[in-house]
């Protein structure tokens, strides 16, 4: 037996843990060994001591109730995971017309915005027959478009009257 | 306060019913259009040519005519036409004796214009011409003048 053994067994000894034999042979160990007689002096009153000085800490619940909370908690760990819950037709299709009422709302404030500004033309198109040289200008804010044409030209107006094609 | 609960349903209704409202063709698109066509003479003389009664052009015309490129101090407005153009109908108006213009309409605020000059085709274009908009038509007349017709949808 080693020494760390043989202070754990006056430990024991000490604190009654032994049985009867094991008792008996410390005891005649103690009687024999001052040096084992007087760690269980020691020890004894380190005893005594921590006994003496130890201050009650009231607990704020009981030890019952603090090891079920323990014991609640490893169930809820160890029981198995739940299955997923089957989402509902209606559910999908909420899930489905939030975005797309969304879209369609934009879609339709766009066309009817696009509408109130009559923009079906807005670039507009245009097809010179005779001339290509049309120059087209667009004012947006004076609500003005102007297309100039070099036709008739000056000269084959000059021959005809003096304001010949407004008059 | 609780905030109110707004159901998806009832929301993609509006929208739907939205869209069909925005593509429907619209009550103003079936209704006729009114337009003015205006003949005038872009010069810097300030007054009309010897013998001819033409007044100033006035009002938004005048203003319109000073928010174009248009190098010309006086315009005189040498006659005025008032006409209709049914929904999907064209209708041909005279501006002079030699010219006339033809305005076809698309529907909405769309039209075709056409200029004739002496019954020929000198330019045809389509485009949007909302109520209070013009769409000016010119060339270079002799003297450094200019001939400008006025297409201006009333209603």
């Amino acid at each position: 037996m080693t020494q760390h053994e043989e202070q754990l067994e006056l430990q024991a000894y000490l604190d009654g843990e032994l049985d009867e034999a094991r008792a008996r042979a410390v005891a005649a160990r103690l009687a024999r060994d001052q040096q084992a007689a007087s760690l269980l002096r020691e020890l004894r009153l380190t005893r005594q001591a921590l006994a003496a000085g130890e201050v009650v800490r009231p607990l704020p619940e009981t030890r019952e109730f603090y090891w079920s909370k323990i014991q609640r908690e490893l169930d809820r760990l160890e029981a198995p995971a739940t299955r997923p819950v089957r989402e509902s037709f209606a559910l999908r299709l909420r899930r489905f017309l939030l975005p797309a009422s969304g879209v369609a709302l934009v879609a339709g404030l766009g066309v009817a915005v696009a509408r109130w500004h009559g923009a079906g033309y807005t670039g507009g198109t245009e097809t010179a027959l005779d001339d290509s040289g049309a120059l087209t200008y667009h004012d947006y804010s004076a609500g003005a478009t102007l297309v100039w044409v070099s036709y008739p030209a000056e000269e084959e107006l000059a021959q005809d009257d003096e304001i010949g094609t407004v008059e | 306060m609780r905030p109110r609960h707004v159901p998806a349903g009832g929301l993609g209704w509006l929208a739907i019913a939205l869209m069909f409202w925005a593509v429907a063709p619209s009550r103003a698109g079936a209704a006729d259009l009114r337009f003015q066509a205006q003949l005038v003479w872009g010069t810097d003389d300030p007054k009309p040519p010897e013998g001819k009664n033409f007044k100033p052009v006035e009002g938004d015309i005048r203003q319109k005519l000073k928010d174009l490129p248009l190098r010309w101090g006086n315009y005189f407005e040498v006659s005025r036409t008032n006409f209709d153009v049914a929904l999907a109908s064209s209708r041909t108006v005279a501006i002079s004796e030699k010219c006339a213009l033809e305005v076809k309409s698309l529907g909405g605020t769309s039209i075709e214009v056409t200029s004739l000059s002496k019954g020929k085709e000198v330019m045809k274009r389509k485009q949007s011409l909302p109520k209070g908009e013009v769409f000016v038509l010119g060339g270079n007349a002799p003297n450094a003048t200019a001939w400008l017709v006025i297409l201006k949808r009333l209603e």
